[in-house]
């Protein structure tokens, strides 16, 4: 290692010399992960210093190091996502139990979530939940973003008072929720009863009613922290100029927003919807703190059967009710990877 | 879109800004207030105002609860999964972003991929495959367990924060005779600080605010941690509010401290997308 000794020393050391099998995966593709608007983050750098670098010639030694670097972080992975991810798949085809290792049964689990009132009323109740809880967060999200991007005294203020929901941790936001909803010593009956809205106790979470929309406002309050703070970190990106320009063409407030705010912020907004869609839709706390699914599968969602299923000791079909969420993920996960890479 | 507010739109966005305040700081109020009652007074004269305060919940839940042992265990956890979890990922992010070797591109798509898988899709066959090496209900085994969603987060954040160092710097020092060991840890790794700092504050905290895997490994009491402990408070017959929001109280406060100290650093973290919500 040391001295640059490939025979073109260009930047972009495209087809160059040895090493080919390797390089041209290197330099062909995007480099991954680059989404990173953490370029941002870091640090004060010339720009002219962070493109790409003439590198050393791929020695031997420089790519066992990074394997071996590499290696506690793949393993670990391989270990406690890979071989799991495929393992569920392959228990959910199976009539495994807690203490018996199961026979594979085809399709027989899926056969039986397809006609389980319980799993019906799971697939509804979570694309209710996410997609209301995702268009209060995407609207309310936006507003509240773009109403701290104004000239507003104490800014800085405003944005650490936003970022409490989300900083707490999520067990004790909904467990203060459940408090707030509690026909007993909860808040908002204290409130509604003397304000003389309601005659009795509302038992929010335990009606049948009440309880989707009650978990639903709990999870947004959790969740919209998360929104505000990426969109107000991308709408700071939008250039000025931008906006004076269409102010001298007239442009209202509204037409500003669709034909200049929008366009330049549309990919963060769509990386933080997917991002965000796949950990509401896999959240545990909310549903097992506030309803536990009820009443009666009301608010039941994927997670919350899966780990009844995983109680009640019947392992392959619990796997089976994971699994079957696995299209979704996959397809949405496809393209927030995509995302991340593109930029 | 910076200009200068008129009065009425002035008018409009401080009262939509006080709203914001009340609907944020409401709920922690009351968990506060609720903290500081005996239940005598939350059931018999309710009210929002913290009247015949009390820290006698506070003082239950230290003295009759075990609470500090769930605090050391939480500790243990967090603090041993956020070490390991930083120092392995470290390695791992310089190593892709630095190191030329095959598979480096597909190691790469691995990382984000496992960053993008849901634990509720894994949960059920890891809680097979940890009781089959040994690990069910031990702390050691959940602390391995934390790496499935800090490793890849960590690396994947980190590696953003290191190609934004100029590879000059180590490259210099190399030809100075350091080895790649000493390039990492005196020069990259330093003026990669705020990475660090933000990456420790998103793995102690989530480890410290897990749940779900907590509850599936972890089977006797001794060895609950926090939100655990915390949570069988809720889910028995009858709720005592107070202490539970004592116990919440408790849990959030060093969370809370942790990120507004890492602000900073934190929300570009975040910005990122880091932090699930």
């Amino acid at each position: 290692m040391g001295e640059d000794l490939s025979p073109n020393p260009s930047p972009r050391p495209l087809h160059c010399g040895e090493g080919i099998r390797g390089n041209v995966l290197f330099y062909s593709s995007t480099p991954p992960l680059d989404l990173f608007m953490a370029n941002q983050a870091a640090t004060q750098l010339p720009a002219a210093q962070q493109r790409e670098q003439p590198r050393m010639t791929m020695s031997q030694r420089a790519s066992i190091m990074g394997y071996l670097m590499v290696a506690p972080v793949v393993i670990s992975l391989l270990i406690l996502v890979i071989y799991p991810f495929f393992f569920a798949i392959w228990i959910s085809f199976t009539d495994r139990m807690v203490g018996s290792q199961g026979n594979f049964v085809g399709l027989a689990n899926y056969r039986y979530l397809i006609n389980w009132i319980d799993f019906r009323a799971t697939v509804r109740n979570t694309i209710v939940l996410v997609v209301s809880v995702q268009s209060l967060k995407l609207v309310l999200g936006m507003g509240i973003a773009l109403l701290l991007n104004q000239q507003i005294r104490g800014r800085q203020l405003w944005r650490s008072l936003i970022l409490i929901p989300w900083a707490m941790p999520a067990f004790v936001a909904f467990i203060t929720w459940k408090l707030l909803y509690a026909p007993q010593g909860g808040a908002f009956n204290y409130i509604l009863l003397n304000l003389g809205l309601v005659d009795t106790h509302v038992d929010f979470l335990s009606t049948k009613t009440w309880a989707m929309p009650s978990v639903i406002v709990a999870s947004f309050w959790r969740g919209f922290p998360f929104w505000v703070i990426s969109f107000l970190a991308a709408l700071q990106n939008v250039p000025q100029e931008l906006y004076e320009a269409a102010a001298i063409d007239g442009a209202s407030a509204w037409q500003r927003f669709r034909h200049v705010t929008m366009p330049s912020i549309r990919h963060v907004v769509l990386v933080v919807l997917l991002l965000s869609t796949i950990w509401t839709t896999n959240s545990f706390e909310a549903i097992w703190l506030l309803t536990q699914g009820g009443p009666s599968s009301a608010t039941m969602t994927f997670p919350v059967l899966a780990y009844f299923g995983l109680q009640n000791l019947r392992i392959g079909e619990a796997a089976s009710v994971s699994v079957s969420m696995l299209p979704v993920f996959a397809m949405l996960a496809f393209i927030v990877a995509k995302l991340l890479q593109e930029e | 879109m910076l200009q200068k507010l008129t009065l009425p739109q002035k008018l409009i966005f401080y009262t939509l800004l006080v709203l914001l305040a009340i609907v944020i700081l409401f709920p922690i109020y009351y968990m506060i207030s609720i903290s500081l009652k005996l239940p005598k007074d939350i059931y018999r004269t309710p009210s929002l105002l913290p009247r015949n305060a009390t820290l006698q919940n506070y003082v239950d839940l230290f003295g009759k609860m075990h609470f500090l042992i769930n605090i050391r265990n939480s500790i243990i956890v967090a603090g041993s999964a956020t070490i390991i979890s930083v120092f392995i990922s470290c390695m791992a992010a310089y190593s892709l972003v630095r190191l030329k070797y095959r598979f480096r591109d597909w190691i790469g798509r691995l990382i984000l991929f496992t960053y993008l898988t849901p634990g509720a899709l894994l949960f059920i066959s890891l809680a097979v495959i940890i009781n089959r090496l040994n690990l069910g209900n031990t702390l050691q085994g959940l602390i391995f367990v934390y790496l499935t969603f800090s490793a890849p987060l960590s690396t994947w954040l980190l590696m953003g924060y290191f190609r934004s160092i100029p590879a000059d710097l180590e490259e210099q020092a190399m030809v100075d005779g350091a080895t790649r060991w000493q390039a990492l840890f005196r020069i990259v790794l330093p003026l990669a600080t705020p990475g660090l700092i933000a990456v420790s504050v998103f793995t102690f905290t989530g480890a410290w605010n897990e749940l779900l895997l907590a509850l599936i490994f972890i089977t006797s009491p001794d060895k609950q941690t926090v939100p655990v402990a915390v949570s069988y408070l809720i889910t028995g017959d009858v709720f005592r509010w107070g202490l539970i929001m004592a116990g919440s109280v408790a849990a959030a406060i060093p969370v809370i401290v942790l990120y507004y100290l890492g602000q900073r650093f934190v929300v570009q973290g975040l910005a990122a997308g880091a932090v699930k919500g």
